[in-house]
């Protein structure tokens, strides 16, 4: 695959993902929602990450610390969302 | 995601960009880290508050902002590959395209905000508002310096200054604007969707 093309892949995998970012806050306000809500933007950070700023070419180092970052982060979030609420 | 990247110059192991930028992004990252999570302790303790506030938001406009600042995205990722072919000038138009999507964002951002304002919804009318100006703000004023960025980027690719081989300073200017969609990515659900 080019890389322009995939790119175009990425963008169109982005913009589906943020659709169904909010179709899911519609179905409903449930934990599991709210879980499948936070997987969804892991999965969009991780396609900016590896396709747009091509750490999928980068040292393991830096490509863990990058997606790494936004999975942290959900997973704070989501536990802390759980937890206290 | 395998690609026909080694041909066209970037290795296995190839850090795009300048190292310092990439520690300036994770500075970066680990400021809106606290922010973010700021946000979901005080959503936790007053979830009441913050699923009211959160239903005079827009969603759809949260979406539209999102899809603008992801073609914004799109579109400097191609310019960078025009870059890595030499072809500056296609990469300028590109970026002024990248420049055209990115001010979607801002005048749907504006338009929300003067919303907002008009409605009374100011950064004193409650806790939620109050993290959403700071959240968003602080988000909004760094799309403002990619744009920026972008913009001085395309008048250096109009001048052919860059090209397959100079192009370090093209990537990292290109980086932060990728670092602004990701940044936004986990900020939207938590402001604009999450109950």
């Amino acid at each position: 695959m080019s890389a322009s093309r995939l790119l175009l892949v990425c963008w169109a995998a982005l913009a589906t993902l943020s659709v169904c970012t909010v179709v899911l806050s519609q179905v409903g306000a449930t934990w599991l929602l709210s879980i499948a809500i936070l997987l969804v933007a892991v999965g969009k950070a991780w396609l900016i990450a590896d396709g747009f700023m091509e750490m999928r070419h980068a040292p393991r180092l830096w490509r863990r610390l990058m997606v790494s970052w936004a999975l942290v982060l959900a997973a704070v979030v989501g536990l802390t969302l759980l937890s206290i609420g | 995601m395998s690609t026909s990247a080694e041909s066209r110059g970037v290795a296995r192991g190839h850090l795009p960009g300048d190292l310092a930028m990439w520690f300036f992004i994770l500075a970066e990252l680990s400021v809106f880290a606290i922010l973010i999570l700021a946000f979901a302790v005080t959503q936790a303790l007053k979830p009441q508050l913050f699923g009211e506030s959160r239903q005079l938001l827009n969603t759809s406009t949260g979406l539209a902002m999102t899809l603008s600042l992801l073609t914004a995205g799109l579109f400097a990722a191609l310019a960078q590959e025009q870059v890595r072919r030499s072809r500056s000038r296609h990469g300028a138009v590109l970026l002024l395209a990248a420049l055209l999507a990115g001010s979607v964002y801002v005048v749907l951002k504006l338009t929300e905000y003067r919303h907002l304002l008009a409605s009374g919804l100011g950064m004193e009318h409650n806790t939620f508002f109050t993290l959403y100006w700071i959240l968003t703000g602080f988000h909004f004023l760094h799309v403002l310096l990619g744009m920026v960025i972008l913009g001085w980027l395309a008048e250096r690719c109009r001048r052919g200054l860059y090209n397959a081989v100079n192009r370090s300073g093209f990537e990292s200017g290109v980086l932060y604007w990728h670092m602004v969609d990701l940044i936004w990515v986990v900020l939207f659900p938590l402001v604009y969707v999450l109950n």
